[in-house]
């Protein structure tokens, strides 16, 4: 799967999670300082993201990344 | 000028292991003497010389206990009399106990307890400073009894209506009963926090002392240190009559009391009840009389329970002590409708529960850093999590390993449990509730959303 397949699916997930439009995402957007996740809203994008791309991610480092792009690199190399 | 401390880097965290060893309550160590000034000089007192002597816990929650509450039935005295015997231990670490005599109710209690055939607690009685009362210790066969003597002028002068020498005479003469009775005397030395020491307590006690001198060592009489209204305070510096280390180091210097002819008995009406009983245990008492749960007189006297964990800090070791029974006491306590605050130590509802959401985090990272010591081990009583809006995800993550049952590596991260925890933060932000949730509402959620793990732990415990 490429990059750009992996950050439409994530794009998806975040807009699914935190009821916005994939148009107002960016890579750089921090997902708390920018797009206002919540504490639950966070954990809940993780748990999108291991559904959407059936994976399982530790905790602590999934916890870790903190922005868009770094979610679609974090993930890509999971699939890798 | 000031000195500058370095920062000391370390790779591995300094626990602090020996004075908290997680598997006790931690330790109360030491490094020097307690010291106080008394008539113009330095007096130490040293608690390794006090860990040398034989210090008990002595209990009264069949006597100031059920001044606070109605009766306990003679059934009720007999089980907690009998939890009491397996908390304290083979040492008798609880030493005593004792009984009003004065009912038929009262005395069947007493006589039932003791056909329990336990060594400890022994069972001791309590009487008025009244001649005729001793027809109910001997009928009784106990050995020792207490007897109120008031000492402050407050209770001598407008309680009594006597003046010192009538008091004094009239308690030398029911003391002296007790001797010719065969029965060892325990004078309480009522409201002895206001009294004048040196126009009353000490000419007392001095005679007291001279007359034991007469009988032999084990009809010696005992002083119990009333701090009837807990005007007691353990601070150094402090003056007489409220100073706790001065009264003690008046009784065992200047007049020779052993220290195991010494109790202290206190109520908490300024906050200072159970502080107030461990700092006589290092100051020169033997014996801390207490209550269960701290249930007496008005504010209640020191906690029992509270007394056997400083008991076990102090010494660095369970001494025989069942910490077990600690929480089989508080609920049967509860059983019998006793409440117990949530809030109250080692066994209220909430006391090693959190709310916060970082502090769950912290439980689950590590226990030990939000919880006193291995509550589990020691009270059968694992650290919980109160789940509220407060709460976070990782208190929810926590209370559902909890409750399932899961360690180490099979316990579930947070983002297993988002679907509990997003059905928790709308029952506030979509519903606007205002209570706690419930464990009752929780489990469901497992149910629904963790179905084949809440399977799991349903068969197990099954």
């Amino acid at each position: 799967m490429d990059r750009d397949d992996v950050k439409a699916r994530v794009y998806k997930v975040i807009a699914n999670v935190l009821k916005i439009d994939t148009g107002q995402i960016e890579e750089s957007h921090s997902f708390s300082a920018d797009l206002g996740a919540e504490s639950v809203q966070s954990v809940e994008l993780m748990a999108g993201f291991e559904e959407e791309f059936d994976i399982e991610m530790d905790e602590d480092e999934a916890l870790g990344v903190q922005d868009v792009g770094g979610a679609i690199d974090f993930i890509g190399k999971h699939l890798d | 000028m000031t000195t500058k401390f370095e920062l000391q880097e370390t790779a591995e965290p300094n626990l602090l292991d020996e004075m908290f060893d997680y598997s006790r309550p931690p330790r109360i160590q030491f490094d020097g003497p307690l010291v106080e000034q008394i008539d113009g000089k330095q007096v130490c007192f040293d608690p390794a010389e006090a860990l040398q002597r034989d210090l008990v816990v002595t209990d009264t929650t069949f006597r100031d206990g059920q001044q606070a509450r109605p009766p306990y039935t003679v059934e009720q005295q007999v089980k907690l009399f009998d939890m009491m015997a397996k908390l304290g231990g083979p040492n008798g670490v609880i030493r005593q106990t004792e009984f009003f005599l004065y009912t038929a109710n009262d005395r069947k209690a007493l006589d039932d307890c003791r056909a329990l055939g336990h060594k400890f607690p022994e069972v001791t009685s309590w009487i008025r400073a009244d001649k005729g009362d001793f027809r109910l210790v001997k009928e009784a066969e106990v050995k020792e009894t207490g007897m109120l003597t008031p000492s402050s002028d407050y209770h001598i002068f407008y309680k009594l209506k006597k003046d010192r020498r009538k008091a004094f005479d009239d308690y030398i003469e029911v003391i002296d009963a007790a001797w010719e009775a065969g029965i060892r005397p325990r004078v309480h030395l009522e409201d002895v926090t206001r009294a004048d020491f040196d126009g009353f307590v000490m000419p007392y006690v001095s005679e007291l002392k001279r007359r034991s001198e007469q009988v032999p060592a084990d009809m010696h009489v005992k002083i119990r240190l009333c701090d009837t209204m807990g005007f007691g305070v353990s601070t150094p510096g402090v003056k007489l009559p409220r100073s706790i280390p001065k009264m003690i180091h008046r009784m065992t210097h200047d007049i020779g009391i052993p220290s195991d002819c010494l109790e202290w008995h206190g109520h908490n009406d300024f906050h200072k009840v159970h502080i107030n009983g461990a700092s006589a245990w290092l100051y020169g008492c033997n014996a801390v009389n207490t209550t269960l749960f701290g249930f007496g007189e008005r504010t209640g006297n020191p906690p029992l329970e509270g007394a056997l964990i400083e008991y076990i800090a102090l010494h660095g070791d369970l001494c025989g002590i069942d910490t077990r029974m600690i929480q089989e006491l508080a609920d049967y306590m509860a059983s019998i409708g006793v409440d117990i605050a949530h809030n109250y130590p080692f066994v209220g509802r909430d006391f090693n529960t959190t709310r916060a959401g970082i502090h769950a985090g912290g439980l689950r990272a590590d226990e030990r850093i939000y919880n006193i010591f291995d509550t589990t081990e020691l009270f059968g009583r694992p650290p919980r999590v109160s789940i509220t809006d407060k709460s976070g995800v990782d208190g929810v993550a926590l209370w559902v390993n909890n409750f399932l049952g899961l360690e180490g590596d099979q316990k579930l991260s947070k983002i297993k449990v988002h679907k509990v925890a997003r059905w928790v933060m709308d029952q506030y932000e979509v519903h606007s509730r205002m209570s706690a949730i419930t464990d009752e509402e929780l489990e469901e959620q497992v149910k629904e959303h963790l179905s084949d793990l809440y399977a799991a732990r349903i068969k197990k415990a099954s």
